[in-house]
Order: C-alpha cells, then sequence, then structure tokens
C-alpha cells in the first residue's frame, strides 16, 4: 500500500514554562493507506500533539511531515486550512458537533464548505448517517443525541469530505462500554470495506485491541512500533 | 448554511439575546420620538414665525430694510398686487404702512413700530383677528389700535384706553395722534406682545402724509411650496423691489431648522453608540462562550475569513432584529401624538415667553424613518466587527482544548 503520512524527525518544544517542555522527540513515524492504527501511551507522553501535527493543526518545532508526497510544515495557515478541509477528517473526544445544526447538517457542513450541491450534500449525509445506524435521528439536534450517537455524527462528518485519512484524539474516552463496542465496531467496517485510513490517539485498551498496528509513545519518543 | 448557523446562534441564549433587541427596540423607539418631538418643537416655531410675523415672504423698496424710511415705500403695490392675485402658489396676501415711533399713555411711554394694516386682508394672512384676547378686532371707533399683552402690562391700559403715537411724517414733521386700544393680542411672537401696535392703514398714511402708499407686502403660500423659489422668480419679475422669502427674512429660522436636522443625526449617534457597546459586549460573551466551538470550525477546514462573516452575520442578525419593531412603535406614537398633540401648558409661560406653542404635534417624515434604520444598520456592521476579530485570534488547537 502507497505511503500516506510520513513523518520525518518530528521534535516539538513548548516554550510557554520558564522550562522548556519537549512534547516530541525526533520522532519517525509512516503510515500506509488503509491502515488502523492506535497511538498509545500514558498521559502527557506526546499523542495529542503528534496528532495535531500530523493532521496540520499544530506546527512541529523541527522535522518535516509529508502527506500524499505534499510538505505540510512549511505550508501558510490558509492553505493548511483548505489542505485539512479536502483531506483529513477529524473526530474529537467531546464530540464537538455544531450544536445548532441537525446530525444532518452537521455532516452536510462539510461537504457545504466543500462548496459540493445541495442534492450531493443530502445525499452523502443520509447515507453516512444510515451507514452510522442513526437515520432516525438525522433532525435531531446533538443536544437531543448520546454520546455515543454524537460520535457517530462525528464520524460521519469526518467522513463526509471523502478525505484521506480521519484522526481520531481519544474518541471513545468520553463513551460507555456499549457505545464504544459500537462506535470501534462501524470505524473498523469502514476501514476494511473502504479501505478508510483511521488514525486513534488513546489509552483505551478496547481501542488497542482492534487496532491493526499499534505505536506506543513514551515521552515523546515512539518505544515501540507494532503491526497485527 | 452560514446564514442559518448564524440565525440560530442569535436565539441559543434567549434571554440575552431578548434584553439586547430589547435594549434595541426601546433604543430606536427613543429615537424616534426624540427626533419627532425635537422636530415639532421647531415646527411649532418656525410655523408660528411664518404665520404671525414674516408670513412666506415679503416684499419692499429695496432701501427699505436698510434705513426704513417711510419715504421708501412700494413704487408699483398695483402691479404687484395684480401679479400676487395671477399666482396659483400665493394663497393670501396683505398690504402695511410701516413706521416707528413712540406710544405713550398716561402712566408711561415706549418706543414700537406701527403697523399700519387692511383689517381683512391682515385677517388672511396673519389671522391677527384670532389673537384677541381681550376686546374686539378694529371697530367703527376713530383710530383703533390693537396691542399685545405685554405692551398693555407696560402701558397700563385697557381696550377703551387711549393712546398717544409719536412719529415723524414725510415731511419730517413731528406728529402726534390720539388712538383708542379697542383689543389685545395674545401671541407668543414677542413682535407682537411687546413691540408692535397695530393701526388701520388708512389712517396712519393720512397722518404720514403718504395716502395710498404700501411698505409692506406679505404673501402666504399655499402647502409645499418652494418660498425661496417663488421670491426668486418674483425678484426677476419686479426689479424695482426686493421680494425676500420666510429664510431670507428670518435667517435664524434657517439655521435653526440646519441645527435641528444635526441634533437629530447626533442624537442618533449617541443613542447608536450606547447601543453599539451593549451589542458588542453580548458578542464578546457569545464568541467567549464558544471559543472550543469555534476552534473545531476553524480545524474542520473553516477558513478564518469565513468565521469572521459567520460572526458579523449573527451580531447584525442580532442588532437588526429589533428594528422593524422599534420602527413600529416609534411610528405609531408618533401618529398618535402628531394627532392628538403633547400638551406642554404646565410651561406654557416659559414656552410663550421664547415663542413656542403649548401643544406640540410630534412629527417625523419617510427620510427621518430612513435614516434611523440606516444607522441601525451602520451601528450593527460597525458593532460587528471587534466580536468577529475576536473570534478569528484563537489558535485552533488551544481552542478546541479550551474548557
Amino acid at each position: 500500500m502507497a505511503t500516506l503520512i510520513k513523518a520525518t524527525d518530528i521534535s516539538k518544544v513548548y516554550h510557554k514554562t520558564a522550562v522548556p517542555v519537549h512534547a516530541l522527540n525526533h520522532v519517525n513515524l509512516t503510515v500506509r493507506e488503509g491502515e488502523f492504527t492506535a497511538i498509545v501511551g500514558p498521559s502527557g507522553c506526546g499523542k495529542t500533539t503528534l496528532l495535531n501535527i500530523l493532521g496540520g493543526l499544530d506546527h512541529s518545532s523541527s522535522g518535516k511531515v509529508e502527506i500524499a508526497g505534499t510538505d505540510i510544515t512549511t505550508m501558510q495557515d490558509s492553505r493548511l486550512i483548505d489542505f485539512r478541509l479536502h483531506n483529513i477528517g477529524f473526530v474529537f473526544q467531546a464530540y464537538n458537533l455544531i450544536p445548532v445544526l441537525t446530525a444532518r447538517e452537521n455532516v452536510e457542513f462539510i461537504m457545504l464548505l466543500l462548496k459540493r450541491n445541495k442534492k450531493e450534500r443530502e445525499e452523502r449525509a443520509k447515507q453516512l448517517l444510515h451507514r452510522m445506524d442513526m437515520s432516525d435521528k438525522l433532525h435531531h439536534r446533538p443536544a437531543e443525541l448520546s454520546g455515543g450517537q454524537q460520535q457517530r455524527v462525528a464520524v460521519a462528518r469526518a467522513l463526509a469530505s471523502q478525505p484521506r485519512f480521519v484522526l481520531a484524539d481519544e474518541p471513545t474516552a468520553n463513551l460507555d462500554s456499549a457505545s464504544t463496542e459500537n462506535l470501534l465496531d462501524l470505524m473498523a467496517e469502514i476501514n476494511r470495506e473502504e479501505n478508510a485510513t483511521f488514525i486513534f490517539s488513546t489509552h483505551d485498551q478496547r481501542v488497542m485491541d482492534k487496532a491493526k498496528r499499534l505505536v506506543t509513545l513514551r515521552d515523546g519518543a515512539i518505544i515501540s512500533d507494532i503491526s497485527r | 448554511m452560514l446564514v442559518i448557523i448564524a440565525w440560530r446562534n442569535v436565539w441559543r441564549n434567549k434571554a440575552r439575546s431578548g434584553v439586547v433587541i430589547g435594549s434595541i427596540v426601546i433604543g430606536i423607539w427613543a429615537l424616534s420620538f426624540g427626533g419627532g418631538f425635537m422636530k415639532s418643537f421647531l415646527a411649532s416655531y418656525i410655523q408660528s414665525s411664518i404665520l404671525h410675523e414674516t408670513s412666506n415672504g415679503q416684499i419692499h423698496h429695496p432701501e427699505f430694510s436698510k434705513d426704513q424710511d417711510i419715504k421708501f415705500s412700494i413704487a408699483n403695490p398695483e402691479e404687484i398686487i395684480g401679479f400676487l392675485k395671477m399666482e396659483k402658489r400665493v394663497r393670501k396676501f396683505c398690504m402695511r404702512s410701516l413706521v416707528n415711533g413712540m406710544i405713550s399713555s398716561s402712566r408711561q411711554a415706549t418706543g414700537v413700530r406701527i403697523v399700519g394694516v387692511d383689517a381683512d386682508q391682515e385677517a388672511g394672512v396673519t389671522r391677527l383677528d384670532s389673537l384677541i384676547s381681550q376686546g374686539q378686532y378694529f371697530s367703527d371707533v376713530s383710530h383703533p389700535a390693537l396691542l399685545g399683552e405685554k405692551l398693555r402690562d407696560k402701558l397700563k391700559v385697557k381696550p377703551g384706553a387711549k393712546v398717544i403715537l409719536t412719529f415723524q411724517d414725510i415731511n419730517g414733521m413731528i406728529t402726534a395722534a390720539r388712538f383708542r386700544v379697542v383689543g389685545i393680542l395674545h401671541s407668543s411672537s414677542l413682535a407682537i406682545n411687546e413691540t408692535s401696535v397695530f393701526v388701520l392703514k388708512s389712517d396712519i398714511n393720512q397722518l404720514l402724509g403718504i395716502p395710498g402708499a404700501v411698505h409692506e407686502i406679505a404673501y402666504t403660500t399655499i402647502p409645499e411650496t418652494d418660498d425661496q423659489d417663488l421670491a426668486r422668480s418674483a425678484s426677476l419679475k419686479f426689479k424695482n423691489v426686493k421680494v425676500e422669502s420666510w429664510q431670507q427674512l428670518s435667517p435664524v429660522l434657517t439655521f435653526m431648522q440646519q441645527w435641528m436636522g444635526a441634533s437629530l443625526e447626533i442624537l442618533i449617534v449617541i443613542i447608536m453608540a450606547a447601543l453599539a457597546f451593549g451589542i458588542v459586549n453580548t458578542m464578546l460573551m457569545a464568541v467567549l462562550e464558544r471559543v472550543r466551538e469555534l476552534g473545531v470550525l476553524m480545524a474542520l477546514g473553516m477558513k478564518r475569513s469565513r468565521v469572521f462573516v459567520m460572526i458579523m452575520t449573527e451580531t447584525i442578525f442580532l442588532s437588526i432584529a429589533g428594528g422593524p419593531l422599534g420602527l413600529l412603535i416609534g411610528y405609531a406614537t408618533i401618529s398618535y401624538l402628531g394627532r392628538y398633540g403633547i400638551d406642554l401648558s404646565d410651561y406654557s409661560q416659559g414656552l410663550e415667553a421664547i415663542g413656542y406653542s403649548d401643544i406640540l404635534y410630534p412629527a417625523l417624515l419617510t427620510s427621518d424613518y430612513l435614516q434611523i434604520m440606516i444607522g441601525v444598520v451602520i451601528t450593527a456592521v460597525i458593532a460587528s466587527v471587534y466580536p468577529a476579530w475576536k473570534a478569528i485570534q484563537y489558535d485552533p488547537v488551544e481552542a478546541i482544548h479550551s474548557l
């Protein structure tokens, strides 16, 4: 499979305190298309920082990140926003749906930013929400949905733009066991059937069990990288 | 969808948005009422001045306004009267003889302007007859005279009393004649109330030795007449007289009119500035409450310019939501008070002293309402800039992880 993400010698140093904090130390990581990867490790090991850098949300202090051959480390803010829109789907720990939009509108929103026409938007949103077993909740606002349901809408939103890969930062942290199982099964199914690439950050054993590849971080460095 | 998001966001916190919209409604109502009240104050003063003092226009000998010598009478009054009768914009006219002199009673004496009038013509133009508060409007007695209440008090006379008018005739001879006070005038006009005596033109002309002389022709016009244009066209026709509209005769009225227009604009700016601070405060709170959401939008791929437009749209919606209701209530208030008036009779003494009527009828033109609405829109746009700018300053990563 083709290389999708290539992170070379990534370091991230925060200077917000008197003593600089080294969040990532010379990390090298390659992700191929269709992988179902979990980045694991204890709190503060640099999982979220790595995910943010891979997703173009944050800049590394040194090193290079290439996505499908495009170097995003030197991209300007406005180009990076556009790049994220076209290439990367995000799922957040706290769901972060737009509270004033319904489930369907939340999924449509990304496609609206991509200037897709109304018919295409509506059809794809319905199709994705159906896939997420949310067909009966199309017109519900986030406040009317459970945590698990909101996270399924968030996954549908992440997939709406047909991104090259989906980054999910602790997607199951706020979910109960049943919702976690359900969500992971759905994402694994999409990964399997559509060859969609997922990268999680997690310290949830259930996610680790489902992942095909486990990248373990400790103190900002990769200490193991196991494919199963 | 940006518009939908912005509109729904306005109603996310109904109580807070309700307070802002309510303050905008009250602000616009206050603006409409304040503007209408101020305009009615001026309109009352201008109408009173036009009716009782300047009329819509006056015609004099070109030298009369400089010297006011009785020798400067209008050379061809018949020709001018013929023109005024033919001119469709002219409603009524009257001819006057004017001379400065002295009035004395058995108790007091003071300088006055003696105005010789034709009783019927004058009543048609200045409605002088409607101002009689005591006695009657000219009568068959020999040499009748009308004077204002203040002058009456000064001279300590009442209807039936005799007064002596002293002045110079056409030959420069001091002439004194006895007149009988037949009526007392009640007016908010200082000129009528205190400094003028009205007598019959025929009586005074005879005493001046200039029978048939006319020093002043005053005319009124039909509503919506451009008085300055009429004065210009009459001036072109009659080169040997000076035709002036009320704006030229009383520049202070023109100034007051301009000043009132500026005052309304200042009032709009003050009220809108107060509203703008309220709107900015509310929107800043809304932005601060939604830092994470804004971060997510930017993380997902929404450009900062779009976030800026979204917050601006939201602010504009919030600002103009109360506009139509405020204008409607303002319009209803002005319409009602414009019909039934605001009774300021409790303050009438003070108002009359400065020439105002004690009942005011507020009125606003369509253009005034439009000006207010434009003011609201401009305020909305200005008030939206800072919250929108603030919203795009966040770093998506920090915003997403904010509480």
